[in-house]
């Protein structure tokens, strides 16, 4: 019997060993902290589908939508993964911001940071037949009566349309950042709101406003953006080209839970950092506007340490920092 | 006549040998997906999604608006059949279906839901084709006080449907208000009624409600009766064809002529969506009718007249994504996505430019509900024998498909727990006789009638005036209000004419 059992223990860990070389031997999962058709859950589908086009990654990846909680819900589910080297999901600013916000007690320091893949970035759009030809324009009107613009966005109050406009606001001089109208559309009313002149500024994605412009039915004042983009959007200036000393980076990345092997961790920096170099990479980053920015997972961290304070500064401006 | 000429363009475009199997795999993944508790077409299309990178443009959304409609021809079966809806907007079929079902008359149902869906489709087609930029306009002019004017409407008419028992209808609706505030508030990001929990952040979804009053309630109902003998027998052996008879006809078209404009203008209005548009319907047919006393207990134009109108809700939802570029549901956001990665601008100038993709798709819409009412006749005659299960197994079988379709949605054990206090929640009102519809649109309507409201108000600066600003928001009112009043003077009259 006890032979029987040493037996077994040694060819377990055999079984282990080999295990742990031929990583990933299982399919993988990947999660969308979001509901299908949003940012996280097509950019994880076009890294799962880039893995699998480029056969970098040959076993099947299973891709789950975990939406709720702006992020939190696929956050704490990772929390019951620790150590997991087959799961992964990918993040963007909200995961710092519904932690400083108080919405959830875990943070990026609870999840194993792989490697940072794509910049995107807001866009401050007003409809066609607006007042406002330039977000200076906008701005000066913030500063004579912080009331008189009503800003619309996707994402809920003190998330990422929220931040992204009041960062540019408070770069451009603009005071009581706290009294200005923002109200969240969450249910795709938001272009409608628009249009139909029941909000003032639209404050989202590229993504959201490139088809919208390309019908002529909105302007679009300015992007987020260190640089100009190409595509439809090539003739938007940036933030800083009008004067206006800040931008907005809506990076997204991929992470694995906390205490991931460092096999694991090793495996998907290398491999990812293959994939961004293959022509399918660059094809469907031109097809979705995004730009290219790999960062592996020690520089991926710091820069979270790095945004994470920029963030902490404006939330603590409009009172919603909840923390220390 | 150059839209006609268009249109046969678009017609031909279809019958491409490959565009018309993609529609037609299209019709039958989307009927798979909404007999499928749990799995609406939003999942679907975003499955499709990678696939359809290697589809010309105009077969990519061919196959996506198929999946779209096709799922509300199949959404409704499992409503029929069994009392679980599919999705939101197969609630209202429930309330005709099923006891047409149990009067033995499943045949009749399932052949009638398919028949209304498909002329709702057809109607929705042509007014797509005709009337699809004056309509699309209507869209801009609801902004937060008139969406929540709408809400206030949906909600009062369907309480003040239960006749007779309008505080009832009430403590139902407020009920399912309840439901809807839980989890985090999009205006201001604070958690509300989630004791902490995470996964009540996300809020409850409005499908563990639907499934837990219908699905497992009446699993608990029947429970009741085991041991019985009647009940120990299935609840049909004989199956005839899948068709109805004259009388049902006559009894169904009119509700379906007057169902599918509702359902269309309603699909139109981004973030409405096809079960306040079923419900709606039902709403009318039920105070139209001379005999609402039959409605509930397996009244064919009930049935009709939601099947209608959510069909025709998903071609409403389509046309603003369009011709504005505007999704009008979650479903159609994807649909937009897939446009853009083309590099393809919605909006009037894509039907010039790229005809073979614009009317391509209004032609497939046309033949789309064609072929899916066709597949769906047949499909029904196979799915009908479900009946013929024992009970003794078909409710375990229920029981546990309730429980998958609840886990599919988020993935999450807390729905378990919710799905079996709903479900217990469903046994006790039907005990207590308060009707469920108006629970149940409160709990899918709740968020956005709170947050059209709180929207309204951060935008005046808390003016209540706003609300009374527009005259779409002040008739909407008006209309509430009157729902309310109605019953309650009707009722009074009925007894005053009874004294006399």
């Amino acid at each position: 019997m006890k032979v029987k059992l040493a037996v077994l223990i040694i060819s377990a860990m055999i079984v282990a060993t080999v295990f742990a070389e031929v990583y990933p031997s299982k399919p993988l999962n990947f999660i969308a902290p979001g509901g299908p058709g949003g940012g996280w859950d097509t950019t994880i589908r076009v890294v799962a589908q880039t893995l699998k086009e480029t056969r970098l990654v040959t076993q099947p990846i299973v891709v789950t939508n975990m939406p709720g909680g702006g992020g939190g819900v696929g956050l704490a589910h990772m929390q019951t993964k620790k150590g997991d080297p087959y799961t992964i999901i990918v993040f963007s600013p909200p995961l710092l911001l519904i932690n400083l916000t108080g919405q959830t007690q875990y943070s990026f320091r609870d999840l194993t940071p792989l490697a940072m893949l794509i910049h995107d970035y807001g866009a401050f759009a007003v409809s066609k037949n607006s007042k406002y030809n330039t977000i200076s324009q906008v701005m000066d009107a913030l500063k004579k009566d912080p009331k008189s613009v009503k800003v619309g966005g996707i994402s809920a109050f003190g998330s990422m349309d929220h931040i992204q406009f009041l960062m540019a606001a408070k770069a451009a001089g603009v005071t009581n950042l706290k009294d200005i109208t923002y109200v969240s559309f969450q249910e795709g009313e938001h272009l409608a709101a628009l249009l139909g002149g029941h909000i003032d500024v639209l404050s989202t994605g590229l993504a959201e406003v490139t088809a919208a412009l390309q019908t002529g039915t909105i302007k679009v004042l300015a992007i987020t953006a260190p640089q100009r983009v190409h595509g439809t959007l090539a003739t938007v200036p940036t933030l800083k080209e009008e004067g206006i000393d800040a931008e907005f980076v809506n990076w997204r990345g991929l992470f694995g839970p906390l205490e991931m092997p460092d096999y694991a961790v090793e495996y998907w920096i290398n491999t990812l950092s293959k994939m961004v170099q293959t022509i399918e990479w660059d094809r469907v980053v031109a097809k979705y506007n995004w730009t290219k920015a790999f960062m592996p997972g020690k520089e991926f961290m710091n820069y979270l340490e790095k945004v994470n304070e920029d963030y902490k500064v404006v939330l603590k401006e409009l009172g919603l920092y909840k923390g220390e | 006549m150059p839209t006609l000429e268009y249109l046969m363009y678009g017609f031909r475009v279809v019958f491409i040998p490959s565009n018309f199997l993609w529609l037609t795999l299209g019709c039958f993944l989307g009927t798979v997906i909404g007999m499928l508790p749990g799995l609406g077409p939003a999942t679907g299309i975003a499955l499709l999604l990678p696939l359809t990178f290697v589809m010309k443009p105009e077969t990519a959304l061919i196959t996506m608006c198929a999946i779209f409609y096709g799922a509300m021809f199949g959404g409704s079966r499992s409503s029929i059949l069994l009392n679980i809806p599919g999705d939101g907007s197969a609630v209202a079929s429930c309330f005709d279906g099923y006891p047409m079902t149990l009067k033995g008359e499943a045949e009749a149902a399932l052949a009638i839901s398919a028949i209304a869906s498909f002329i709702g489709g057809l109607i929705s087609s042509v007014a797509f084709v005709l009337l699809a930029l004056p309509l699309a306009k209507v869209a801009l002019m609801f902004g937060p006080p008139e969406y929540f004017a709408l809400m206030v409407l949906a909600l009062t008419a369907t309480a003040s449907m239960s006749e007779g028992k309008i505080l009832k209808g009430l403590l139902s609706m407020v009920l399912g208000l309840m439901v809807a505030m839980v989890g985090l508030d999009p205006q201001s990001g604070v958690s509300r009624f989630t004791f902490g929990n995470l996964e009540l952040q996300g809020g409850i979804d409005f499908f563990v409600v639907i499934i837990g009053v219908y699905g497992l309630g009446e699993v608990l109902k029947n429970l009741e009766k085991m041991g019985r003998k009647e009940v120990m027998q299935p609840i049909k052996k004989k199956f005839g064809r899948i068709w109805i008879s004259k009388e049902q006809w006559r009894r169904s078209i009119v509700p379906i002529l007057r169902a599918t404009p509702v359902g269309f203008l309603i699909g139109i209005l981004p973030g409405a969506g096809g079960t306040i548009a079923a419900l709606m319907s039902y709403n009318i047919e039920k105070s139209l009718s001379k005999e609402p006393e039959r409605f509930g207990k397996g009244a064919i134009e009930g049935l009709a007249a939601p099947e209608a109108a959510n069909n025709a809700c998903s071609i409403g939802a389509i046309l603003p994504t369009f011709t504005l570029g505007i999704p009008g549901s979650g479903t159609a956001a994807i649909m937009l996505g897939a446009l853009m990665i083309y590099g393809l601008q919605p909006g009037p100038l894509l039907f010039e430019f790229y005809p073979e993709i614009g009317w391509g798709v209004v032609a497939s819409l046309f033949v789309g509900n064609v072929i899916a009412a066709l597949m769906n006749l047949p499909l029904a005659g196979l799915l009908v024998r479900i009946l013929a299960v024992p009970p003794k197994i078909l409710y375990p079988l229920i029981t546990a498909l309730c429980f998958i379709g609840v886990y599919a949605i988020n993935l999450s054990v807390v729905d378990f727990y919710l799905l079996i206090v709903f479900g217990l929640l469903g046994y006790a009102m039907r005990k207590f006789e308060i009707p469920t519809a108006p629970m149940i649109l409160a709990s899918v309507v709740g968020r956005k009638f709170e947050q059209s409201f709180r929207q309204s108000l951060m935008l005046s600066h808390g003016d209540f005036s706003i609300f009374f600003k527009s005259g779409i928001s002040i008739t909407l009112l008006i209309l509430a209000a009157l729902s309310l009043i109605y019953p309650i003077v009707s009722g009074a009259l009925k007894k005053r004419r009874h004294a006399i």
